[in-house]
């Protein structure tokens, strides 16, 4: 067994993209009992404090664990290995962490964190490689080579790897894309949103994946239910996207904005509790995915929880 | 029976502050935001504090007030009020005493205000 690594992206801010690496996290492991390892290579750090709170993800860089001890590996030319950066546990769900108190683990989230101190580290490293006429592209590529080399004795631990990467492309969010096996693209029922998807679809296809439509799975939040969000749907999926793999249209909620501020790093909540409202569509996104991979990869995985 | 086209000033008003009277009586966040508008500092019952007070205002104020404020309530309303302000889910209240409960409002909602305050205030 080896993980597929799943990049979460697209060049737009504000689309959802740590709100959806969270719920498939949450719903892979919950629904199918996957071994999940969430890397967040965002400076502004929200899935990481989405899942470990602000207080966790301060806590994990005190014991030096996070992204930017990875970097910090690649600075010094050290031999890299990922493994002493990662948070074991970063489960919210009640559930696994009952599982896994009865001996019983099926499914379980691990976290690579980020950390605010990565955006001041990343300027560092550029302006140094930069320095010794090094450029953005060889930056990415070496970062990619220290960053496969690190995770290639985990690979086997988890099935899948989701990667949250910011909304640019700097080398370090390049690096994360390429590494990438397959992309889930989060995007708004909105103009604007569509324009940045078409960017990121055409970016993505030109340097890294010119067969991404059979790597890339979308996911449509809707604010709200207008005539217009259902007709920006509608065209996503059947003109300027129809070859691509959608997962289900994710209505706006309260219950998700609250479900996504953990009240503190030893607070829990059941799977119905946290997603309420929309636990049904979560399912189905778990669903669809797994689905997706399935094509992908040829693995198959059997249902644990309704 | 037909509204009275000719009413005065004061008969409008008094309609209006009728009305305003009512929906105060019946809700006291609306009575708490409209107090705070007018400056004003009133005293509101241990019934209604759990609708009306903040915890997240008064963790960054001193830790005395905050326990005068939570201490009356009762083990259903300490419950409420954090799961209302997003401070607890229904997993972590289970078989937890008044006392851990208000210990736990306390801790958690100086926490977020700690780790979300800006650091130049």
């Amino acid at each position: 067994m080896t993980a597929t690594i799943v990049a979460v992206a697209n060049l737009k801010g504000g689309v959802g993209k740590s709100t959806t690496t969270v719920m498939l996290a949450d719903s892979l492991a919950y629904f199918y009992g996957l071994n999940v390892l969430v890397i967040d290579l965002d400076a502004q750090a929200n899935s990481s404090q989405i899942l470990l709170t602000e207080r966790g993800v301060q806590a994990a860089s005190e014991q030096g664990k996070g992204a930017h001890h990875l970097i910090n590996q690649f600075i010094n030319g050290e031999t890299p290995d990922a493994a002493p950066f990662i948070m074991p546990n970063a489960v919210t769900l009640e559930e696994l962490r009952l599982a896994e108190e009865q001996d019983e683990r099926r499914g379980w989230i691990a976290s690579l964190p980020s950390h605010p101190q990565l955006r001041l580290q990343e300027l560092t490293l550029e302006e140094d490689w930069y320095s010794k006429a090094g450029t953005p592209t060889t930056l990415a590529k070496a970062l990619e080579t220290h960053f496969r080399a690190a995770f290639e004795t985990l690979m086997p631990l988890y099935d899948v790897i989701l990667l949250d990467c910011p909304p640019h492309l700097s080398p370090l969010s390049r690096a994360g894309l390429a590494m990438a096996d397959v992309y889930v693209m989060p995007t708004i029922a909105d103009a604007v949103s569509t324009w940045g998807t078409k960017q990121f679809s055409d970016w993505v296809g030109a340097n890294f994946a010119p067969d991404l439509p059979r790597r890339n799975f979308v996911i449509i939040t809707r604010f709200r239910n207008t005539s217009y969000a259902r007709q920006v749907q509608t065209e996503l999926k059947e003109i300027y996207l129809k070859d691509r793999w959608f997962g289900p249209t994710i209505p706006e909620s309260v219950h998700v904005l609250n479900a996504m501020d953990r009240p503190a790093p030893d607070s829990y909540n059941t799977f119905r509790g946290k997603y309420g409202g929309v636990k049904g569509d979560v399912r189905r996104l778990a669903e669809r995915f797994t689905d997706f991979l399935t094509q992908r990869t040829g693995r198959t995985w059997k249902k644990i929880r309704d | 029976m037909e509204e009275d086209p000719r009413l005065d000033a004061i008969a409008y008003l008094d309609r209006f502050f009728d009305e305003l009277r009512e929906e105060v009586r019946s809700n006291p966040k609306l009575a708490s935001r409209l107090v705070k508008a007018l400056g004003a500092q009133v005293v509101f019952d241990d019934e209604t504090k759990g609708d009306v007070s903040n915890p997240y205002v008064l963790a960054d104020g001193s830790k005395t007030r905050f326990y005068s404020v939570y201490s009356p309530m009762k083990a259903s309303q300490l419950k409420r009020v954090l799961r209302e302000n997003n401070l607890a889910t229904s997993v972590d209240l289970r078989g937890k005493t008044p006392s851990q409960l208000i210990d736990m409002l306390y801790e958690r909602a100086t926490s977020k205000v700690q780790e979300r305050k800006s650091s130049n205030i």
